[in-house]
């Protein structure tokens, strides 16, 4: 790795000269990692803020549509009802889901708890997989209660 | 030059912006937890509700505070977190301050147009666009 000549009293083979002209050793570890589920999570919530984003947007569509009264709402709600219209919908709920179980988990660590790595795992696996699970749940209900249908 | 160090229990303090754009992000993001529960709960009332059902529902005080306080903070809470993901990834300045800035813009006037169709629908104002 090193681009610095044997005889600059390099033996390690880890110092690199940086673009500055500094000379300094290569940071530590940096290609030695694995991958573990709290990166997961971590990276499961930017991408919650974005779709998160995107679902309000449309929530204000939706708000917008009623206020601009029957037909209007009835043919947002026509959308809605459609096969696309549902998957739409059943996203926006996963998206809700993520946002609530990892923006909790979110604020438990940034509060300082549950950092060590058994509590971070466990609250990591429930922030990825409990929307999964919930969400299905939730439409599940969802058609059993009547209120929607394919 | 410049002034002499400001400390907190003898912790030296920030001379920029501090910890409160954090602090904020993060009671914006509290405060959604709770509020998210209730959306939860509005989206299995409101779910395949026809138009009558909805205004009805526009119609209780409560759902549309509710409402209301949850498209400010959830706005504010995604400027502060687009701000952190625009810094993250867009390393030249200007560009980063143009899109931190035009981001800014865009929720402000998210924000806004939720407030005006929540009050318009919660007051039973003449469908919109109305006086045309």
């Amino acid at each position: 790795m090193s681009n610095l000549p044997q005889d600059a009293g390099d033996p390690t083979g880890r110092y690199v000269r940086h673009p500055n002209g500094h000379v300094a050793p290569m940071s530590p570890f940096t290609d030695v990692w694995r991958w573990h589920v709290t990166m997961t999570a971590s990276i499961l919530f930017r991408v919650t803020i974005g779709a998160a984003t995107v679902g309000a947007v449309l929530l204000l569509g939706w708000v917008a549509a009623v206020a601009s009264g029957p037909e209007a709402y009835a043919k947002v709600l026509a959308c809605s009802a459609s096969p696309i219209g549902l998957f739409v919908w059943f996203g926006l709920s996963l998206v809700l889901f993520s946002f609530l179980l990892n923006g909790t988990r979110h604020l438990i660590n940034d509060a300082g708890q549950g950092l060590d790595l058994k509590s971070a795992t466990l609250m990591a696996n429930i922030a990825v997989w409990g929307p999964l699970v919930l969400v299905v749940l939730f439409w599940v209900v969802l058609f059993a209660a009547g209120k929607v249908s394919l | 030059m410049s002034a002499a160090p400001k400390f907190k229990n003898h912790v030296k303090i920030s001379e920029r912006h501090g910890a409160g754009e954090w602090k904020i992000e993060k009671l914006a993001l509290l405060a959604l937890m709770p509020l998210s529960l209730w959306v939860l709960w509005s989206a299995f009332t409101l779910a395949g509700a026809g138009y009558e059902a909805v205004v009805a529902w526009f119609g209780n005080a409560l759902n549309t505070g509710l409402l209301a306080v949850t498209a400010i903070i959830f706005f504010l809470f995604a400027s502060l977190a687009w701000k952190v993901i625009i810094e993250d990834y867009v390393p030249a300045p200007s560009t980063r301050t143009t899109l931190i800035n035009l981001a800014n813009l865009v929720f402000l006037v998210l924000a806004a147009a939720s407030i005006f169709f929540i009050v318009r629908v919660a007051m039973g104002s003449a469908p919109l666009p109305a006086g045309v």
